[in-house]
Order: structure tokens, then C-alpha cells, then sequence
């Protein structure tokens, strides 16, 4: 039972459910760009107009931890429904599960994409040019990928036995989401909280690549290492859940 | 001879929930009751048997015999409880035609999709798409969306796509029911042509295409092996047990 097409799998289920996703909606492919792009919109009225924040740049501040964010939310959500989605798949024929987890991720790398191209325009339009610190975006999206695919495997596969997980999710993502220095700037936060705050991987991410790009400031030798190891660990406990899981997934479902 | 697949005593058993109570909560009061919340339903028990290269094996039984969990189990969707499987030779199951289908997507993006689905590349589909549309006789209709095609357009494509599989062994659940005589006919000349060439296990209620394709039956009931031999004394056998009852 070998078969060896399985790039191309995982390629057609993307390309599918990207298309899909914007099928029949008047504005198509746009809305994977206007869904952040609003949120960015009713944050920056609330936090900039009724609140203020004292930080340079803040738009390019505040949008490029919601791209970040999103792809991780989206992603995250997305791998969760797709096991549900292709149940008819699962249950018909073999391929290894993952495959469908990937795939998953993949189409959100594509929303992921354009955003961080709109991100580049707003950088750029706000004068921010990039430097030699635009490198360390690299090892941190590195990183990024690794945890989004290692969370993924994790949840959904626990998904499927417990159906309650998808609402505990989304309720774990809005209160990550506002406890992460998206917002608001992490001075904004009493100093014996930023060690708690910061051990949040993609809190870590968005806090040290923004502090890189934006304000020149080099992440330390140690933050990369945690959130790599961090990250790494993460993806063995997804692998592994799912590896032991996912045979029994044509039944479960 | 060689072996195409061989089951030793294989058993599987389903787990059949009293209530409906997926999520944290039915498991929460099955652990705190400390009574299980399902039944077990033993689907098969002790399945042995094995299929030379290139036979056409008919597999037979009255619904929730177990006919397509043994096909689940030989093509790796379900893990058996017990016993051992061998597989010799690459394997295609087709346990529903046009799995995976998209109804708002076109003829022509369905194939790519069903194709890559069945294991196929990309370029394996491009290279097949002229048999494709020719055996399915739809070229006039792949721009349009699957959802508009008849059932049996639909099931046409399926086919079309289905036999470019270039596995050994395949297994079909019930999938020929439906189309017009002029495509019964092409389905026919197909399993001719790979008569010989493919191992194929063929379940279905139809027992005229069993007798008429395959070299050796498998009836199935309860679970278990009740005969295996010779296609028409084991349809005899099937027939006279049914009208007793």
C-alpha cells in the first residue's frame, strides 16, 4: 500500500478549500484580507480614537500582531473542522490523516500570506524602512509554522472525541488573544506579569519580531532558543497524540 | 500462486454509545457513574481467509453481515482488534464513487480532485484525462458545476476517474447500483478487461453481476465466514438459506 502522490493531495485540498471558502461571495478572495483589516479597523477606532497608547507607529504596531495572531487563530480553528469536514474521506479511504491537517494549515498560509503582504504596504507607508533585523522574521516564522502544525495535530485529534474542545478553544483564543501585546503595549502591563505573559510562545513571537523590525531592538540569544524549544516540544506532544489517535478517527467520526 | 491478501482470524468490534452523548459531559457521567456508556457489537469474528493474484473474489450477505468493515479493514481505514492482515501489492478502495466530490466546483476540477484523492498525481491525470472524457462522454460538460450534473453523470465521472487507478488490488462496496444500460454495458467491458489482471473483492446485493464476474464467492453473516468456494454453490447456499427463513 504505497502510494507516493501525497504533495500533490495535500496541494489539491488546499487549493479546494481556499476556493471554496470564497465561493460565491461577491467579493471572493478579498475577504481572507478585509476579515483582519476590519479587525484592525475596530481596534485602531477603540485604541486610538477613544483610548491612546504611547507607541510609535502604532498602526503598523497593532496590525502586524493581529496578522500574526489570526494566522495562528485561523489556523488552529481550521485544523479543528477539517478532520469534521472530510469525515467522508476519512471513513472511505486511506491516506494518513495528517494530510488533511497540513493541508489545512496550508490554505490558511495562503490568507497568511497576502495579510503579511498588507502588512509590508502599511509598514511601508508608514515610513519604516527594513534593515538587516528583517532576518530574524526567518527563524520566527520557523518557529510559528512549527507550533500552528504541532497545536493543530494536538487539538484536533482530541476534537473528535470531545466535541466541547472547539467552543473551550475559541474562548482560550479571545482570552490569549487579550492577554498577548497585540493592543497595547507590553509596558502597559505591571512588570511581574511580563515573564507570565512572555512564556506564551506566540506572544513571544510577536513581541520580539515587532520589537526587531519596528524599533531596532535585537531579540536575546535566549529567547530565541526558549521559543524554538518551546515550539519543538509542542509539535513532539501533537505528533505523538495524533500518531496514536488517528487510526481510530474512521471510527470516531 | 501468489498471495494478494490474507486475513488470519481477524476481529473487529464496535463500540455502540447507549445515549448520544458525545463531548465532556457523557463522558463525565459515564466516569463518575463507573458504568460504561456503549455496547460493545462484535462486527466480525475470526475472519480468515486469502485471495490469489488476480482472482475476482464476490462477497456476499444480508445487510450488517460485516461485508464492508472487512473491506474498511483490508483497506487500512479501520485497525482490526485481533488477528493478522497481509497486503501484498498496491490497493484501491472504492467504498463510494466520487468521494470527496465538491458540487460547486466544475466537472473538470472534480477529476483533479477525485484523482489526487485515489492517489493519483497530477500529471497521471493529465496524461489520463482524454480516457477520461471519453469514457465518461461528458467532455461538453466540464465547465459546469458537479452540483448540475444528473446522478447518473455524476456517477459516470466517478467511474471514469475510479478505473484509471493503477493499484493491483481493488475493492468495490456496492458502487455500480445506478446508470443508464449503455454505461452498465461499459462497466461490464471494464471488469472483463481487468478480469485476470486485478485482484478485486466485489461486495454486493446484486447476485446476477456476482455470478457473472467473479471466480469465487464469500458469504458473509454475522459477522463470520458461513461459505467460501465455487460462486454459484455458495449463491445456492446463500439463496436456499434465505427463502427458509
Amino acid at each position: 500500500m504505497t502510494r507516493t502522490n501525497y504533495p500533490d493531495l495535500i496541494k489539491e485540498l488546499a487549493f479546494t478549500d481556499f476556493k471554496l471558502r470564497y465561493h460565491n461571495s461577491v467579493l471572493g478572495y478579498l475577504w481572507s484580507l478585509l476579515n483582519p483589516l476590519l479587525l484592525f479597523g475596530v481596534l485602531y477606532m477603540v485604541f486610538s480614537v477613544f483610548l491612546r497608547f504611547e507607541v510609535d507607529n502604532y498602526p503598523v504596531y497593532l496590525l502586524f500582531g493581529i496578522v500574526i495572531w489570526s494566522f495562528f487563530s485561523e489556523s488552529t480553528l481550521g485544523a479543528m473542522n477539517s478532520l469534521i469536514n472530510k469525515a467522508s474521506l476519512i471513513k472511505k479511504i486511506y491516506f494518513p490523516r495528517s494530510i488533511l491537517i497540513i493541508s489545512s494549515n496550508l490554505t490558511t498560509s495562503f490568507g497568511f500570506l497576502l495579510n503579511f503582504l498588507v502588512f509590508l504596504v502599511f509598514f511601508f507607508g508608514a515610513g519604516l524602512r527594513p534593515s538587516l533585523n528583517f532576518l530574524f522574521i526567518i527563524p520566527y516564522f520557523i518557529v510559528l509554522l512549527m507550533i500552528i502544525v504541532g497545536v493543530s495535530l494536538l487539538i484536533s485529534s482530541i476534537f473528535i472525541r470531545f466535541r466541547d474542545l472547539s467552543h473551550i478553544w475559541g474562548v482560550l483564543l479571545q482570552l490569549g488573544f487579550w492577554i498577548t501585546p497585540i493592543v497595547y503595549p507590553l509596558g502597559f502591563v505591571p512588570e511581574k506579569y511580563h515573564f507570565w505573559i512572555l512564556l506564551n510562545p506566540i506572544a513571544r513571537i510577536i513581541f520580539d519580531v515587532r520589537n526587531a523590525i519596528m524599533y531596532s531592538i535585537v531579540p536575546s540569544p535566549e529567547s530565541i532558543i526558549g521559543v524554538f524549544l518551546f515550539s519543538l516540544i509542542i509539535l513532539f506532544i501533537g505528533y505523538f497524540t495524533f500518531r496514536k489517535l488517528s487510526p481510530r478517527f474512521a471510527e470516531w467520526l | 500462486m501468489v498471495i494478494a491478501i490474507q486475513l488470519d482470524k481477524v476481529s473487529k468490534k464496535f463500540r455502540i454509545p447507549l445515549d448520544k452523548q458525545d463531548g465532556l459531559k457523557g463522558s463525565l457521567i459515564s466516569l463518575l457513574s463507573g458504568k460504561a456508556n456503549y455496547r460493545e457489537f462484535p462486527a466480525l469474528k475470526d475472519i480468515s481467509f486469502s485471495v490469489q493474484k488476480g482472482e475476482f473474489i464476490g462477497i456476499i450477505g444480508p445487510n450488517g453481515s460485516g461485508k464492508s468493515t472487512l473491506l474498511k479493514i483490508i483497506a487500512n481505514i479501520l485497525r482490526p482488534d485481533h488477528g493478522k492482515m497481509r497486503i501484498n501489492g498496491d490497493l484501491s478502495p472504492f467504498l463510494e464513487l466520487g468521494l470527496g466530490f465538491q458540487g460547486e466546483l466544475s466537472g473538470k476540477e472534480n477529476i483533479y480532485l477525485y484523482g489526487t484523492v485515489l492517489g493519483m498525481s497530477k500529471k497521471e491525470i493529465d496524461t489520463k484525462m482524454k480516457n477520461i472524457l471519453a469514457f465518461s462522454e461528458l467532455k461538453d460538460f466540464m465547465t459546469m458545476p458537479l452540483k448540475n450534473y444528473s446522478s447518473g453523470m455524476h456517477v459516470r465521472l466517478a467511474f471514469s476517474v475510479a478505473i484509471q487507478a493503477k493499484s493491483d488490488i481493488l475493492l468495490f462496496d456496492e458502487v455500480l447500483a445506478v446508470g443508464d444500460a449503455s454505461f452498465q454495458n461499459k462497466c461490464y467491458k471494464y471488469f472483463k478487461s481487468i478480469k485476470g489482471k486485478k485482484t478485486v473483492l466485489f461486495v454486493s446485493h446484486d447476485l446476477n453481476s456476482i455470478q457473472q464476474y467473479s471466480d469465487r464467492a464469500i458469504l458473509i453473516q454475522n459477522g463470520r465466514v458461513v461459505a467460501n468456494g465455487a460462486t454459484k454453490k455458495v449463491i445456492d447456499y446463500y439463496s436456499r438459506k434465505q427463502s427458509t427463513h
